[in-house]
């Protein structure tokens, strides 16, 4: 059984995982809509303002709430789906709102912490926020069980493997004691502690002040003040979502293209997957150059001579440097996936080549997924 | 356009979308700009990896060091960069080794969104006034910079920061950021994206954000990877009509007087890739039409290469094209 086929009928959540640029968007919205044929109400998120995808699904726009894609879309390519298919496109800022809301102790205490600047900051810029924010919608959407099966793509992050360490790397920044060692003169009713800030603290808080402006670091310490009391609340979420992740319902898919640095980002992120007792299920080896034929083995020699012939000659003599040409990427592509095969066994994988057609449009998207199945 | 003209302003700050080859374009870029004589540094901007791996060395640290004959490589991070202005401007140096390994940073730049940026530009303008001293005195700084959905926040960082201080010594500082991005004299951006249509629109969105709303200067689009032209008219007539031939004797009789011999499937793996390529090009040449149509800039098209995963001959290749497709403009 094609394996990809395999995790959909026996998951309930499959992350696409990979580097930027290997079409990672694309594959998750091709198994979401090969799963809904095959009878499963599934649902993708997408991280990207993916307006292509929108549009290829025959959506104006994609939203925070998902929206069904329209059973016509499939008739009109001549399929007929046994399941449902869902678009939705993560929001990070309502969804942080929405975190907040639950953890904080009053509806007074939350409305601060959303009004503030810093936190007001931290939805569109703090490293790994999105990361976080991704899987939380994720639990949210598979708590609440409206779906067979959701397929999540993960932020185009330069490293694959930053989103893995996200919710930590949250968590760790709420926590840090040296922030807040050097908010103390900042914090309300800390006027005690003032003693203790040593001079190294008070020195460096001055040249900062001059840099960020004193109403930067009140905000910021408004905002930690806040936050006192939330914490255990949001690290058993990140607990919460860390156990579904390495659950049985879940698989990681990881998205390749045949390049050398993806392939390095691929070996190494299925290795960490493992590592941290993640779940990987399959890869997607994405824009493969197709392999026709075997090597003709023909001579330069005899190059330069049929260049040198009739009109007949002159195109045999192109058609077999660009034949040659294309056997030198197929070789390599091969060369670098051959690392990968001894990292993560063949039948792991499952193959796209570049097709002589584009995913713009739902027919575009369905070809993708005709190879992804296939076999 | 003279390649020294091209090659003017010092700083080169080249952007694009993830995966489109912004890194090999930065690449190109200053092998160009060695080979006309001038000192170059190739900058990354808090990355890890891709520039050393075409030049084949190890991982660039915060100094200069020389990755090819004239070409220097460095990475800029922004808590080092922190430290080191911390140190030159106030002496501070003692302290600022507490938060370089703490999320300090991480935390005034989220509660001051752009401060990163200001501290990443702010040592390009170091390296820009020769400030680094004899060692660090380039001709050119090439500056690979980060993604494009980041890139227009990381530009207009200064103005930003400009709007917000009045008075001090920070809002003079970032002012010279502001020059120094606005003079076309002094720097240039250079957009690099692929003749594929998120890409291409994407460009499209930043180049007119560049321009119209930041107002910086903007230098030529570079579309990577494009697929070359293979027959002609004549040639693509003759292959479609040898086509619906599942044996075409034509072909085979020119291999034979070469003393080549092709079977059926060779002959048919021939065309399939002619066909191919064809097909790829269309779809390019769709979405080339496109970035034209909508772009004031030049385009300028590198040539896509037979290869998986780049090193450095394919670097002096885009550079030689490079070369050309500039005097050409």
């Amino acid at each position: 059984m094609n394996i990809i086929r395999d995790i959909i009928h026996t998951k309930e959540i499959i992350v696409c995982a990979g580097s930027g640029g290997v079409g990672k968007t694309t594959t998750a919205a091709a198994i979401a809509l090969q799963a809904a044929l095959e009878g499963k109400k599934t649902a993708v998120l997408t991280i990207d303002p993916a307006k292509r995808l929108a549009a290829s699904l025959g959506l104006k726009e994609l939203s925070d709430e998902p929206s069904k894609v329209n059973s016509r879309k499939f008739t009109a390519a001549g399929l007929e789906p046994e399941g449902e298919l869902h678009a939705m496109m993560l929001d990070t800022k309502s969804t942080f709102d929405r975190v907040v809301t639950r953890y904080a102790p009053t509806p007074e205490q939350a409305e601060r912490i959303i009004n503030n600047r810093f936190y007001r900051n931290i939805s569109g810029t703090l490293s790994g926020t999105q990361e976080y924010m991704a899987m939380e919608k994720l639990y949210e959407l598979h708590a609440d069980g409206g779906y067979d099966l959701i397929v999540i793509d993960t932020p185009p992050t330069r490293n694959a493997l930053d989103f893995l360490d996200a919710p930590k790397r949250m968590t760790d920044f709420f926590e840090s004691r040296v922030l807040r060692w050097f908010l103390l003169p900042y914090m309300k009713g800390a006027g005690g502690f003032m003693k203790v800030a040593n001079v190294a603290a008070t020195t460096f808080l001055r040249v900062v002040k001059k840099i960020v402006g004193a109403e930067v670091l009140e905000d910021t310490a408004e905002f930690f003040g806040n936050l006192e009391g939330m914490y255990e609340g949001f690290k058993q979420r990140a607990r919460d979502v860390a156990a579904l992740l390495k659950s049985d319902a879940t698989s990681f898919v990881v998205v390749t293209s045949p390049a050398l640095d993806s392939v390095a980002e691929a070996t190494f992120f299925a290795t960490r997957l493992n590592e941290s007792g993640l779940p990987f299920g399959a890869l997607v080896v994405n824009r493969v150059h197709p392999h026709f034929g075997d090597d003709i083995g023909v001579k330069p020699r005899q190059i330069s001579k049929l260049d040198k012939g009739d009109a007949d000659a002159r195109l045999l003599a192109k058609l077999l440097d660009n034949h040659e040409a294309f056997m030198r990427v197929v070789r390599l592509e091969e060369r670098n996936l051959e690392a990968l095969a001894r990292k993560v066994p063949r039948h792991r994988w499952a193959r796209v080549p570049y097709l002589e057609q584009e995913a713009v449009d739902f027919s575009g998207l369905v070809a993708i997924s005709d190879e992804l199945f296939a076999g | 356009m003279l390649l020294d003209e091209f090659l003017d302003p010092k700083i080169l700050i080249v952007s694009g979308k993830g995966g489109v080859g912004k890194t090999t374009v930065s690449a190109a870029l200053a092998l160009v700009a060695a080979r006309h004589g001038r000192k170059v540094c190739i900058a990354e901007v808090d990355q890890k990896g891709t520039l050393p791996r075409l030049f084949g060395g190890g991982a660039l640290g915060y100094d200069p060091a020389e990755i090819a004959p004239g070409v220097w490589g460095m990475n800029i991070v922004p808590e080092q960069a922190l430290a080191e202005y911390l140190d030159v401007q106030y002496h501070m140096k003692r302290v600022s080794k507490v938060f370089t390994n703490t999320h300090f940073v991480d935390y005034i730049t989220t509660a001051a969104p752009g401060l990163k940026d200001i501290l990443v530009l702010g040592k390009i303008w170091f390296l820009e006034q020769g400030r680094g001293g004899g060692a660090q005195d380039f001709d050119t700084i090439v500056v690979d910079a980060p993604a494009a959905g980041h890139m227009l926040t990381f530009l207009s960082a200064p103005m930003g920061l400009s709007d917000a201080l009045r008075v001090g010594p920070v809002r003079r500082q970032s002012d010279w950021l502001v020059e120094m991005l606005r003079d076309a004299k002094r720097s240039r951006v250079h957009l690099v994206t692929l003749p594929e249509e998120m890409p291409v629109s994407e460009t499209l969105e930043t180049s007119e954000a560049l321009t119209h709303k930041i107002g910086l200067n903007p230098g030529a689009v570079f579309a990577n990877a494009v697929y070359q032209q293979l027959l002609t008219q004549d040639e693509q007539e003759t292959l479609d009509a040898v086509m619906g031939d599942a044996n075409p004797r034509e072909l085979k009789i020119a291999a034979a007087e070469v003393g080549l011999r092709l079977d059926k499937e060779d002959l048919n793996a021939l065309v399939r890739y002619a066909h191919f390529l064809e097909a790829r090009r269309s779809i390019q040449a769709k979405h080339l039409r496109a970035l034209r149509k909508g772009l004031e800039d030049p385009v300028v098209e590198l040539p896509f290469l037979f290869s998986a995963g780049l090193a450095l001959p394919d670097i002096e290749t885009l550079a030689d094209v490079m070369e050309e497709k500039v005097a050409e403009l």
